[in-house]
């Protein structure tokens, strides 16, 4: 490969314009783009579409800082360090951002039919809910649904055509500008290496028209195609490579660090008010680079995250 | 069971942590929620079903975790696994009908066992957004039975939900609304809804016919009007059982010494 995949940061952050649709790798509180999504804040992105298989701490950011127009997902929160979105609850509850809600196996489906290059998905799940009422499509109510980037409807209801299996939904396959995943390795020719759980990291990258991978380490392309087998992402679908140690703190990366609790708590703790979201990111990301965030951090913190590499996390006693 | 513990060796917490752990039968494939279901799974394994299987939603099945993982994507979960995947493959396996039982929780849980976990009042004006669905209405929809493990308070035990995130026993059928048994609407795929609520009041089952709650057993110091007006709906208290098990002092031990030393889900109880 004579054309390299590698961009900076700064560039990283550029692909993504106003009004993308996004998505990112990770699960709640596990490989969260942090360090780009903190670069996307500092640029000032507006008018995202954030379509997630699950949201997290990285969407409350966002969200916080006035990126976000749309979330369109199934869960918010901190697991343990935070119950709930707390910026995402302001701004819906003040019409500042559209929130349209499915389950949780609905987006994964989404994604796999989008990646599978199908227009929808088949499902059972969630019948009987307020999901599923019509009343509740809010693209729509917004005028949103063009049928082009947003589909032209939520949910059709059918029945099983083939075995009379009763009442299905079909759920339209998302439609992605964007997906930044966070991983392990990657190769400079794209090839990605997830260690542990993938959460649903392959589905985001070949659903998006444009992946871009951030790994902790960027590793020679010869390395990974020693042991295909174990690789996650084929090459050609990474547009971009970057480099970036310690890019999902405060979320944690299996093999490599712990979530920060402490953290994430204390965000969730300071940013009940927009007065407070504005304070902390005051503090820890305007004025600051990703060298300049870790050095805040500090040494004696990000070891105390270190995973133990034997165990893949790092042991409580 | 035998070696019960006396009522100053446990705490609230221990109580419903070991009535959800009896829920779980020798050999089942179980769906693990984050928080207290996790030790509680992990105490069925220790205890009276070994070979129980556990999914981890984000992707790890057959989980045998060594230390008690702080949500379902930690990197604790996969370690002695099975097989480590992702979200495709557990919500698959689900739907596929597989997954015998899940522990799910909640804000809000009606009489026929509709639960929210949306918002607090009209969803298109809410007082406060909660964090949404995540996979309960998918394991409730998937699972031969569901386990709700839920704080009792009148504002929580209400007549109707502010937003049905997760179907019970009678659901509404769109895109008209109208009230049906999930019998009816879940047709081949049917296999069972919510078989419990754990509150920290009392155990409930459901009755599969009607649908509607019924209070099973008290827990300990507690009666069944002083529940029934922790409910906004009519409870049924016609068909209670008894008392709710205390925890054995085998149970605690292993709550406390082996699956949780480090209280991150059970507080210990503060000894006098």
């Amino acid at each position: 490969m004579s054309t390299s995949k590698r961009i900076t940061m700064q560039q990283a952050a550029e692909i993504v314009r106003n009004g993308s649709s996004l998505t990112f790798s990770g699960f709640t509180i596990w490989r969260r783009p942090f360090a780009l999504v903190y670069e996307l804040i500092r640029q000032q992105r507006r008018g995202l579409h954030l379509i997630e298989v699950n949201g997290g701490p990285h969407s409350e950011f966002l969200v916080g800082a006035g990126c976000v127009d749309i979330w369109e997902s199934c869960w918010i929160g901190h697991e343990l360090y935070g119950k709930y979105g707390a910026n995402l609850s302001r701004r819906v509850c003040n019409k500042e951002v559209l929130t349209e809600d499915y389950s949780h196996a609905e987006m994964m489906f989404r994604f796999a039919a989008a990646a599978q290059g199908a227009p929808y998905a088949v499902t059972q799940t969630s019948l009987g809910t307020d999901i599923h009422n019509p009343e509740y499509d809010i693209l729509g109510r917004a005028g949103k649904r063009d049928g082009k980037r947003i589909a032209k409807h939520k949910y059709i209801f059918v029945e099983d055509p083939f075995f009379d299996a009763g009442p299905h939904v079909l759920i339209p396959a998302v439609k992605v500008d964007v997906a930044i995943l966070c991983v392990q390795q990657v190769g400079e020719e794209g090839t990605v290496r997830v260690a542990g759980q993938l959460y649903s990291d392959p589905e985001a990258a070949r659903a998006a028209d444009i992946t871009i991978v951030m790994a902790e380490e960027i590793v020679p392309e010869e390395y990974l195609r020693r042991a295909a087998d174990q690789n996650t992402i084929p090459s050609f679908e990474v547009d971009y490579v970057l480099e970036c140690p310690f890019g999902a703190h405060p979320t944690g990366m299996f093999g490599q660090y712990d979530v920060d609790g402490n953290f994430l708590k204390d965000f969730y703790g300071r940013t009940r008010t927009q007065e407070g979201f504005d304070a902390f990111a005051a503090e820890w990301i305007y004025g600051l680079d990703h060298i300049g965030y870790l050095e805040k951090l500090g040494w004696s913190r990000m070891l105390n995250l270190r995973a133990n590499t034997a165990l893949n996390y790092k042991p409580r006693n | 069971m035998s070696n019960y513990a006396s009522p100053e060796e446990y705490g609230l917490a221990d109580l419903l942590c070991c009535a959800a752990s009896r829920e779980v039968q020798d050999n089942e494939i179980v769906f693990a929620g984050t928080g207290l279901p996790m030790v509680a799974i992990m105490l069925a394994q220790k205890t009276h079903a070994p070979n129980l299987k556990l999914i981890f939603e984000a992707g790890t099945l057959d989980g045998r975790p060594p230390e008690l993982p702080t949500s379902v994507g930690d990197a604790r979960c996969e370690s002695g696994a099975s097989r480590s995947s992702g979200l495709y493959d557990a919500f698959s396996i689900a739907q596929r009908g597989y997954v015998d039982l899940g522990y799910l929780g909640g804000a809000e849980i009606d009489q026929f066992g509709n639960v929210n976990t949306t918002c607090i009042g009209n969803y298109l004006k809410p007082e406060l957004r909660l964090t949404g669905s995540g996979g309960n209405p998918d394991i409730n929809s998937f699972a031969k039975r569901t386990v709700f493990i839920m704080v009792h308070e009148k504002r929580r035990f209400v007549e109707q939900v502010s937003y049905i995130t997760s179907p019970g026993w009678r659901v509404k059928k769109w895109p008209g609304g109208e009230w049906v048994h999930r019998r009816e609407l879940y047709g081949a795929a049917f296999r069972g809804g919510p078989s419990a609520v754990i509150s920290t009041a009392g155990v409930f089952r459901f009755d599969e016919t009607d649908g509607h709650m019924y209070l099973d057993t008290c827990h300990p110091g507690k009666t069944p009007s002083e529940i029934k007006d922790l409910c906004q709906f009519d409870l049924d208290v016609s068909r209670i059982t008894g008392e709710t098990a205390p925890p054995t002092r085998e149970e605690l031990h292993f709550i406390h010494d082996v699956l949780d030393p480090d209280q991150i889900f059970i507080p210990k109880v503060k000894k006098a």
